[in-house]
């Protein structure tokens, strides 16, 4: 009976999360577009961390920390790609 | 004969204007164009697709105790990034930490990351659990505003996972132009439940470094986070964690566990202080089915107790990083109001309130000197906070992130 509740709980849990991905896809790279990289270093880094200095690291360190950074933070590929683009640019 | 000599000698000078001459031309050969040297040097130092990068954060600190005064810390935590690819990650985190017995390593994760595409990522290993956001991403002591852990959010006196082996999927996209959503769902091997055989006093705990499952049965969990607002400062998650704890074979088989958590994240900047506010908190709650454990004070007999655990804090900090004095804006005031409340017929139960205020003094974006005076109002409990402090402490920690 327990097991049926877990299932049913996962199959519940399954359906929303691809209801929203589908939903959320179709306007993601609409929104992404829109803002540029240093907006979003500012308002995506301060929400754990103070935003890091662009100089601390190299273009090539920059680009491994983002991709540890859009797993931690959640970050679309897009985002990610801006945001490292930027701190290339400005360092 | 003298004609000889003289052609031999003509001979032999033009042989040697010749090889001088050449020798010249091979000179002039072997210097390369300054700018290709170069560029020969920047690629020869140019990474590959493989890379690697090693970061990690670091403190230590003095604690002004009730009947005594410290140094601790001393911890380092070394994170090894490895990027195999555009699409393939490695990451692990190392602690290494003084303690009372010696010097303790640990190791916080170590897993796999791959890009399905750019709003799905799969994750294979040990990695921090998205069960609310503290052990995931603010317990970092660099991130971490105080010196200390709010209650029950720490390895001992834990209420709610902090990381375990398994595989997730998790990852981001928009919902509408202002709002956007981050999610996360896992198997792994969860918690075990305690049972109190070996420790009757520890009966009914969870424990959550269950490296070696100890039953056929995964666990199910997941977070969303919603971003509602189009500047991504407000971010509210609903964490859920669900599975059976008890071990094969025993009389605990079918108990099982629900846990839920839910955080909450505001970052905004204050025009009028000319500041930087942020506001944390995170509730987290725990339930085992009732079960009965041996009684600690009479082997004899069991006992069973209404089995729900509750952590929760509540944090707000205001860095004045806007205003034009060079000290003043790299200072930060911060408060923090923790909570840990576990089940009061339990042995192990009781309550436990925590008060942190602190000042922290930014050397720059990543290293920071933190002083903070903390109340503890303990009834019962273990110790469930990372300081050694059992009552009221001052508690001054220097921490750097790498």
């Amino acid at each position: 009976m327990k097991s049926k509740k877990y299932i049913i709980n996962l199959a519940f849990g399954i359906t929303f999360a691809s209801v929203l991905f589908v939903v959320g896809c179709s306007s993601s790279k609409d929104v992404a577009v829109a803002k540029s990289g240093a907006q979003l270093w500012g308002e995506n880094c301060v929400r754990c961390h103070n935003a890091p200095s662009p100089t601390a690291f190299s273009d090539y360190q920059w680009e491994t920390i983002g991709q540890h950074m859009r797993i931690r933070a959640n970050l679309t590929a897009m985002e990610t790609d801006k945001i490292v683009d930027f701190l290339k640019m400005a360092n | 004969m003298k004609r000889l000599l003289k052609i031999s000698l003509l001979l032999l000078v033009a042989f040697f204007i010749s090889e001088a001459v050449f020798a010249q031309d091979d000179e002039d050969f072997d210097k390369e164009d300054p700018v290709e040297e170069l560029a020969k040097e920047v690629n020869s130092l140019k990474p590959g697709l493989s890379r690697f990068l090693m970061r990690g954060y670091a403190h230590a600190g003095v604690e002004f105790l009730q009947n005594s005064a410290t140094f601790v810390g001393g911890s380092f935590n070394p994170i090894f990034l490895w990027q195999q690819s555009k699409r393939l990650l490695f990451e692990s985190e190392l602690e290494l930490e003084l303690t009372e017995t010696g010097t303790e390593l640990g190791l916080d994760y170590a897993d796999m990351s791959y890009f399905l595409n750019d709003y799905m990522t799969i994750r294979l290993g040990k990695f921090l659990l998205p069960f609310g956001t503290f052990g995931e991403r603010l317990h970092p002591r660099w991130i971490n505003r105080l010196p200390s852990n709010p209650l029950g959010f720490t390895h001992s006196g834990q209420v709610g996972p902090l990381s375990d082996l398994g595989v997730e999927i998790r990852g981001a996209f928009h919902m509408t132009r202002s709002a956007w959503i981050n999610y996360s769902i896992y198997v792994v091997n969860g918690p075990r439940l305690n049972d109190g055989g070996d420790e009757p006093e520890e009966g009914g705990k969870l424990h959550y470094n269950n490296y070696i499952d100890n039953n056929k049965a995964k666990t199910f969990g997941g977070r969303i986070g919603i971003l509602p607002l189009n500047n991504s400062s407000l971010e509210i998650g609903f964490s859920g964690q669900f599975g059976k704890v008890g071990s094969s074979d025993t009389k605990y088989e079918d108990v099982g566990s629900q846990l839920y958590a839910l955080d909450l994240s505001y970052v905004t900047r204050l025009d009028f202080m000319k500041s930087m506010l942020d506001i944390k908190g995170q509730w987290n709650r725990v339930k085992v089915d009732q079960a009965s454990y041996p009684n600690p004070e009479d082997a004899a007999q069991s006992y069973s107790f209404e089995n729900v655990s509750d952590a929760y804090y509540a944090q707000l900090s205001i860095k004045p990083a806007f205003v034009d004095n060079s000290f003043f804006n790299k200072l930060e005031f911060v408060g923090r109001y923790s909570k840990l409340e576990l089940p009061t017929e339990a042995v192990w139960g009781g309550e436990d309130t925590q008060i942190t205020v602190g000042i922290n003094y930014w050397l720059d974006f990543r290293t920071v000197i933190k002083f903070a005076y903390q109340t503890l109002d303990s009834n019962g409990t273990e110790d469930g906070h990372n300081s050694l402090a059992q009552g009221d402490a001052f508690l001054v920690h220097w921490s750097i992130g790498f």
